[in-house]
């Protein structure tokens, strides 16, 4: 009987989210509150994780790039090890410090007004590109706020907690972008493939365009101010049929190594 | 007892492969820590355990990815259901064979999302980057499942068993 009812409660569920991953009005309204309810928690959580994590990240960075070091003797790799150890975590400091400060200059150099955000997350499912950054609507970030690194554009906030927030990345399946090569009257629609390089489509092959361009977003989507550095053109094949030529793109930042990024406050 | 703890455990995984994961160049490799402990409970425990390890884990799944609305639960309760029927099909005598049922899962897992994609939104776009991925997280999900299995063995037997 008890585990009747749990099948039962199984099918209900199973119905409750083909009807909210369809849309329904009525129940993706309760599901996403249910749903947020549950992830207000996620935050905390994984700042928490984040902690321990950090010490991993430290080895896994510095630590494990020294295997294969010869040591004289037993005394002297211990003592060694210290002090390498020691030694690393200057330019780890060093490092963050200029990324930190690039990261300052740019916000004085850009009037907009920014909110400066670390990533503690990365999407549990390689199907989709997201990372978690640890600001949320307590720090006024709001949907469709778009997120970049001074080298270029990271995504877009696609869904917001108290405590920390969903970035959809540029190379995820479902994101696109209005862009237009620099210097040229070229726009099109840079779009995800969920892999590293991005697609940039609706260019006609007739078009101003070749390799090396670089591309900047135009404002003209609604979600990315005009003129943020959005990826560099890395081949362009127009011996394809159709209209439209086949373009590479390889975007400026690198979404594996992000540690800092900046959301731009809408107005 | 034993589903709380299991429960949790399956959280805490969850949190710190995505918490790992930001800065681990694993691009690939991502393994769906989820799956084991779906089939484990929903085996080893009963229907019960297994659909509150499920609501569980598929939530806090969804919580941590960009997948649409109700996705990975949808597909997280599919697979529940599935392991329940087959419960006296699948034969679990080894970690190996446990290992192997979870790859087997993963790969249902992908072909179930990208058959909802299909038949409920009409979307195919990500299929193929769906289809990119099964394979290594199936090979990947199955190696994590074998020290899963082995951990939640060796607790049993240490500490949970004992009661």
């Amino acid at each position: 009987m008890k585990n009747s009812i749990a099948i039962i409660i199984a099918i209900l569920i199973l119905i409750i989210s083909f009807l909210a991953f369809t849309n329904t009005p009525l129940i993706v309204k309760g599901y996403s509150a249910f749903k947020g309810g549950f992830s207000e928690t996620i935050g905390p959580m994984l700042r928490l994780i984040a902690k321990p994590t950090d010490l991993v990240r430290y080895i896994f960075n510095s630590y494990i790039n020294l295997v294969g070091a010869k040591r004289e003797n037993a005394e002297l790799k211990k003592r060694l090890d210290a002090f390498v150890l020691e030694n690393q975590k200057i330019p780890d400091l060093e490092r963050e410090n200029k990324r930190l400060r690039t990261l300052l200059n740019f916000m004085e150099k850009n009037p907009r007004s920014m909110i400066a955000a670390r990533v503690v997350g990365e999407d549990l499912k390689n199907w989709y590109k997201c990372i978690i950054i640890d600001k949320g609507s307590t720090s006024n970030i709001k949907e469709k706020m778009p997120v970049i690194t001074p080298r270029g554009i990271v995504g877009q906030a696609v869904e917001v907690d108290r405590w920390h927030s969903k970035v959809m990345v540029i190379n995820d399946t479902n994101s696109s972008v209005d862009v237009s090569a620099e210097g040229k009257n070229t726009r099109g629609l840079l779009e995800g493939t969920g892999q590293t390089v991005l697609k940039l489509k609706y260019v006609l092959k007739n078009d101003d365009i070749e390799i090396g361009d670089k591309l900047l977003t135009s404002g003209k989507d609604g979600i990315y101010p005009k003129g943020l550095p959005a990826g560099i053109v890395i081949t362009v094949n127009r011996n394809k049929p159709g209209i439209f030529a086949d373009i590479d793109i390889m975007p400026f930042s690198n979404f594996k190594h992000l540690e800092e990024v900046l959301v731009i406050k809408k107005q | 007892m034993k589903i709380a703890i299991y429960t949790f455990i399956g959280l805490l995984l969850l949190l710190v492969e995505s918490s790992l994961l930001s800065f681990v160049p694993a691009e690939i490799f991502k393994p769906d820590l989820g799956v084991p402990l779906i089939i484990y409970t929903s085996l080893f425990l009963g229907p019960q355990a297994g659909v509150i390890t499920t609501l569980f884990i598929g939530l806090m799944q969804e919580g941590l990815s960009a997948a649409p609305h109700g996705s990975i639960l949808f597909v997280k309760v599919a697979i529940f259901l599935i392991t329940i029927f087959l419960k006296r099909k699948l034969y679990i005598d080894s970690k190996y064979s446990f290992a192997f049922v979870c790859s087997g899962f993963v790969v249902l897992e992908s072909f179930l999302l990208i058959t909802l994609s299909l038949l409920a939104r009409g979307e195919a776009r990500n299929a193929l980057n769906i289809l990119f991925y099964t394979i290594p997280n199936a090979v990947f999900t199955g190696f994590i499942g074998i020290f899963i299995f082995s951990f939640i063995e060796y607790l049993n037997a240490r500490y949970l068993d004992r009661e």
